[in-house]
């Protein structure tokens, strides 16, 4: 992997108060190009708080967000994302009367400098749709591709999620917890396809999960949460090992 | 949708006919249906396209009507430019609406374009050398020109220059929500957080939308203006925007051709009702009512489920014979 000095996600005392609760709590992190760091810790810890930090959803109290060697603090949601930032909701958000295709279409069109135009853009949606298929076929959705996204089973609307964020061929994806809410064997088929996916196009990833054996089955390194505070920061074993890790576990979750 | 298409270019056909085979009193009404079907189908654009509510889109229609008025009062310009400087000056008014407006979202969207509308309807009964005050501007001709054409002040002549200003933002309509621009409309009526997310600024958009669905507002103002020979201060009465709105509802938002037939329905009742009972805006209030719980879709809606049901027994009985 990189070293820190050539980190393509620097975090540096990242803070975000909701009146006296400090929801993130002065993290600093770096995250090279092609690694897949988990961020991890029990409910609350504010690891959906982060993911807003870095892309803009919600502005930091204080402290700074680097991207590629820029300062991309406080920046609108649409700008992050249009420098290569692309993520999923905890909370699936999907357009869910259009069909899957057409979401993915809507996600890829974003990429496009034309994404505006107000007449034909036959050349945008050729494009788009072409983006767009790729990536649903890429997370098996191929089939349902037709239908409507709010009738698609929870299993596959978390994959279309994910599909859409692909789509857009980010440097960065967020996944913040892909896997919530599914069945045993929807968990498994979305890491299988996950993991496949995070070989074969090694982009940077982030990615929320509850589940420790994906975690240490997708991870190169995993960033420790607790109370909104790095507790724990280092390569899945280093991390496995730690005591205030175990501590933070028993103590924290129920 | 083959057969929607078919019943609207009939409609057209029907409402090109129309001046051989009516009276001039129907003629009127014609006019005038097609002068509001315009104003209803521009808001659609906001309210069945992006989900933007608006409560006070009556100011785009008397912006237009104003300004229209104002020009054929006071200037030379023959009546297509009036109406098409009257356009243009509602949308780029419309862009610092929007900006304002978009400031806010859902209610509070709705409550300043209410807003808006009422200070131009204050203004308009202020500014008396310009509005008429609460007379309002009287006496606009139907200029003739360009060139001598004298087509337009003739009733006929006008009622075909509306008619075309209609279907022309009817087809401009259409390709715009059938563009990308359009794609990211939808993607805001959907869920704008995650259109927002997904790389889009969505502020823009809904500003253009604005900026596009008061121009034909506008447009739709340019031309009552004209048409009644007057322009006042009930053109910018918040009862319009509200009655507008319930034209689209009725009509079938998210359709474009459903607001126009929802006016058509609105005016069609006043005329059979207002003569028969003052109080024909409740009933027109009860029909609202009942398309709200029982067909949300509105009339276009109904009309083309109505199509698609009996269209499926008839391809079974083809394919069995
Ligand atoms: N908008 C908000 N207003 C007030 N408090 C908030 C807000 N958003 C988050 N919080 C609080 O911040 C803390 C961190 O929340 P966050 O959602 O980031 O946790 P999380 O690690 O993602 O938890 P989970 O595993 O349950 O998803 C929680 O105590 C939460 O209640
Ligand atoms: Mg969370």
């Amino acid at each position: 992997m990189t070293d820190a000095g050539a980190a393509l996600i620097g975090i540096a005392g990242l803070t975000r108060r909701y009146g006296a609760l400090v929801a993130v709590d002065n993290v600093s992190m770096d995250v090279g190009a092609g690694e897949i760091r988990a961020v991890i810790g029990p409910n609350g810890a504010g690891k959906t708080t982060l993911f807003h930090l870095i892309t803009g959803v919600v502005k930091p109290t204080a402290g700074h967000v680097r991207f590629a060697g820029e300062d991309i603090t406080g920046l609108p949601a649409h700008a992050i994302c249009q420098r290569g930032l692309s993520r999923t909701f905890q909370l699936t958000a999907l357009f869910p009367q259009m069909s899957a295709r057409e979401n993915a279409t809507l996600a890829a069109q974003a990429r496009n400098p034309r994404r505006w135009l107000p007449f034909g853009g036959g050349n945008v949606f050729t494009q788009a749709r072409r983006a767009g298929g790729a990536a649903l076929e890429l997370l098996g959705l191929a089939g349902v591709a037709d239908r409507p996204a709010g009738l698609l089973s929870h299993g596959d609307q978390r994959l279309l999620e994910v599909a859409m964020a692909v789509a857009q061929e980010p440097t960065v994806l967020l996944l913040d917890e892909p896997t919530q809410g599914l069945s045993v064997e929807e968990t498994a088929q979305v890491v299988e396809t996950l993991s496949r996916f995070l070989e074969q196009s090694h982009v940077t990833a982030l990615l929320v999960e509850h589940d420790m054996e994906v975690v240490f089955r997708l991870a190169h390194k995993i960033t420790v949460l607790h109370r909104g505070a790095v507790i724990a920061d280092g390569t899945p074993e280093a991390v496995k090992a730690d005591a205030r890790v175990q501590e933070a576990y028993l103590g924290g979750i129920e | 949708m083959r057969w929607p298409r078919a019943l609207g270019l009939a409609f057209v056909a029907l409402l090109i006919a129309a001046p051989f085979g009516l009276p001039a009193f129907a003629m009127t009404l014609l006019t005038e249906l097609v002068i509001l079907g315009l104003f209803a189908m521009s808001l659609d654009l906001m309210v069945g396209y992006t989900r933007l509510i608006s409560f006070g889109h009556v100011a785009a229609y008397g912006l237009g009507a104003y300004a229209s008025g104002y020009m054929l009062l006071n200037t030379s310009l023959p009546l297509p430019f009036v109406v098409i400087l009257a356009t243009l000056l509602t949308g780029v008014i419309a862009i610092g609406v929007g900006w304002v407006c978009t400031l806010a979202t859902g209610v509070s969207f709705a409550m300043l374009t209410l807003a808006f509308a009422q200070l131009l309807y204050a203004i308009a009964f202020k500014w008396t050398s310009v509005t008429g005050g609460s007379d309002g501007l009287a006496g606009i001709p139907r200029r003739a020109g360009p060139m001598g054409l004298t087509l337009l002040t003739t009733k006929t002549g006008f009622y075909y220059f509306a008619l075309a200003c209609l279907i022309g933002s009817f087809l401009l309509c259409r390709k715009l929500v059938a563009s990308p621009f359009g794609a990211v409309l939808r993607g805001i009526r959907e869920n704008e957080a995650k259109t927002v997310s997904l790389g889009f600024n969505t502020r823009l958009y809904k500003i253009a939308v604005v900026a596009i669905a008061y121009a034909l507002g506008g447009l739709a103002g340019a031309l009552y203006a004209p048409f009644a020979g007057f322009a006042n201060t009930e053109l910018l009465f918040w009862l319009l925007s509200g009655q507008v709105l319930i034209m689209v509802i009725v009509g079938g938002s998210g359709t474009l051709i459903g607001p126009i037939l929802g006016a058509a329905f609105f005016l069609l009742l006043e005329h059979q009702l207002s003569s028969v009972t003052e109080a024909w805006a409740l009933f027109f209030g009860l029909i609202f009512i009942g398309f709200v719980l029982f067909a949300p879709e509105g009339i276009w809606g109904l009309a083309t489920g109505w199509v698609k049901r009996r269209e499926k027994p008839l391809a079974k009985v083809r394919l069995r014979d």
